[in-house]
């Protein structure tokens, strides 16, 4: 534990280069899930249309799927022999953009479309009979359901930051590239350095917790 | 403000579920729409707010159509049946409300107090909107409507999720809030006391259609139909094999003009009159006697005829 701390006080490039790593390829996938998911939950919210239990329920399933299926299903997408193996993205941050992005889409999904279907069915069309356009409307939709919205951006990114299953099947670990907090603690403690996994670990955490500190504190400061 | 519907049909699941050959609201009046769960009220109401896609006909405020432009959305303010608030308090819900209808700053803080004072909400404003009672709410909800001033000016069910305390009080208030926000007014109900105290003017919807329509007076003295005139608080009996249609009170005991025997079931002494419980075939009646006189007893046969003001029905 002593040197996991000594190794955090003195902490190097590379363990910063895989903090920095961590933190920008699981932020953007988790964007990219909002900007697809925050819409898609909110139309399965309020849209009354043909199949949508079976969409509700495929985004349910997603909520609970293994990463590591998520990472398999996208390495036979971007693998050499694969349909999109010529784009060349197999072993890259934007393949692991993309098999997180997979993983915390249906979270985000779900989530938002729990908080929008928790706000009363007839509030657009209040909003609407009020006068508020479309855009309007959505904006102050979405500040109702914030609480729900910004569970949803926080389980994405919790789901994200800490698999190790997608990332190490896509992105392969590759040192100063793919490598992020997670694969570096399997490897690190595959080699017996348990000190440096644990203070990757710690630092794992303290990453998670800090942005969840700070979705929090937006979320509570504007309840009421 | 006119406000006119033309051969309206309001479709849903493949279904009509509204249908109205023609029906107008006069600048300045109050209807109620009347009429029993899943008549089509709320819908009819939905449709003149501009809420509802029609599939045939249309709706005219002030001579424009209504919803599709921005115009005739600014002349109806409406007032849901459940009273929806967003986070923060009350005066911030009033405010948005004035707010989206792009009222000037300076003029939403007088409308606002106004509206909350003539409610009787004035103490309420800084109380968080979404922790009122069901009275509270619905006042609020009341205020938000009338706060805009729109010319036509529509309330679903104003005093639904109302406790019969507040509820009372409510209603004796509401005409007069009412005449002091002047706006052709039309509200929902399915309460028939709720309809004759606040409106002028009554259309009586059952099952999608208009049965009848009008000043609220002719409109109680000649129901066209047996489940208008039920709605309308009548008691249908059937004499020599036609309906006859007798508002309450209207039961003599005797001999009279189309009399009818009544089989006595159960007298309850009300203290100032007997309430008296029987049927005609399989019709239910009710009527009430003077307490002087000596009670009919249970199970016996009694001969009554109506007043004056029964009417007879066709089917």
């Amino acid at each position: 534990m002593g040197d996991a701390v000594r190794l955090l006080l003195n902490a190097d490039a590379e363990l910063f280069g895989i903090v920095a790593r961590t933190l920008v390829i699981s932020s953007v996938a988790t964007l990219l899930a909002m900007l697809v998911g925050i819409p898609i939950g909110y139309a399965l919210a309020r849209g009354r249309f043909r199949g949508r239990t079976m969409v509700l329920s495929a985004v349910n399933t997603g909520m609970g799927m293994p990463p590591i299926v998520i990472g398999l299903l996208v390495w036979l997408l971007l693998s050499r022999s694969g349909p999109f193996g010529s784009l060349g993205l197999i072993y890259t941050r934007e393949a692991m953009v993309l098999a997180q992005f997979l993983i915390a889409t249906p979270l985000v999904v779900g989530f938002t479309a729990a908080s929008i279907q928790s706000l009363p069915p007839e509030l657009p069309d209040l909003l609407y009979s009020l006068g508020a356009g479309r855009l309007r409307r959505l904006w102050i939709i979405a500040g109702e359901a914030q609480l729900g919205l910004l569970a949803a951006i926080m389980a994405g990114f919790g789901a994200v930051i800490s698999e190790v299953g997608a990332s190490m099947t896509v992105g392969g670990n590759l040192r100063g590239s793919t490598r992020v907090l997670t694969t570096a603690i399997v490897t690190e403690t595959g080699r017996g350095n348990l000190s440096f996994a644990l203070a990757l670990g710690v630092m794992l955490l303290a990453l998670a917790f800090a942005v969840n500190i700070l979705l929090t504190r937006i979320q509570q400061r504007q309840r009421g | 403000m006119d406000v006119s519907v033309t051969d309206l049909a309001v479709t849903k699941n493949g279904r009509t579920i509204l249908q109205v050959p023609g029906l107008r609201f006069p600048r300045g009046s109050t209807t109620a729409i009347f009429g029993p769960n899943g008549a089509g009220k709320t819908t009819l109401l939905r449709t003149i707010a501009g809420l509802e896609r029609v599939e045939r006909g249309e709706v005219r405020v002030g001579g424009l159509p209504a919803g599709r432009e921005p115009l005739a959305r600014g002349l109806v303010g409406m007032a849901f049946q459940k009273a929806m608030f967003l986070r923060g308090s009350v005066r911030r819900n009033l405010d948005l409300a004035l707010r989206l209808r792009k009222v000037p700053a300076l003029e939403r803080r007088t409308r606002l107090e106004e509206a909350a004072a003539e409610c009787g909400i004035a103490s309420l404003l800084e109380r968080p909107a979404r922790e009122l009672s069901g009275g509270e709410a619905q006042r609020v909800n009341l205020a938000r409507v009338l706060g805009l001033r729109a010319p036509v000016t529509l309330l679903d069910e104003p005093l639904a999720g109302v406790d019969r305390i507040a509820r009372t009080q409510f209603l004796s208030e509401l005409p007069g809030v009412l005449a002091r926000f002047p706006a052709t007014t039309i509200l929902v109900t399915h309460d028939r006391e709720e309809a004759f105290r606040l409106a002028d003017r009554l259309v009586v919807l059952i099952d999608g259609q208009v049965r009848a329509a009008g000043i609220k007076g002719f409109v109680y003295a000649h129901p066209p139909d047996r489940a208008t005139a039920e709605l309308l608080g009548y008691t249908a009996v059937v004499v020599d094999g036609r309906v006859l249609a007798i508002p309450p009170g209207s039961l003599r005991v005797g001999n009279g003009p189309l009399p009818f025997m009544v089989e006595v079931e159960r007298v309850i002494d009300m203290g100032n009159h007997l309430h008296v419980l029987g049927t005609v075939g399989e019709q239910r009646v009710d009527f009430r006697l003077p307490s002087r006189v000596a009670p009919p007893e249970e199970g016996s046969t009694l001969r009554v005829h109506a007043g004056a003001d029964a009417v007879m029905l066709d089917g």
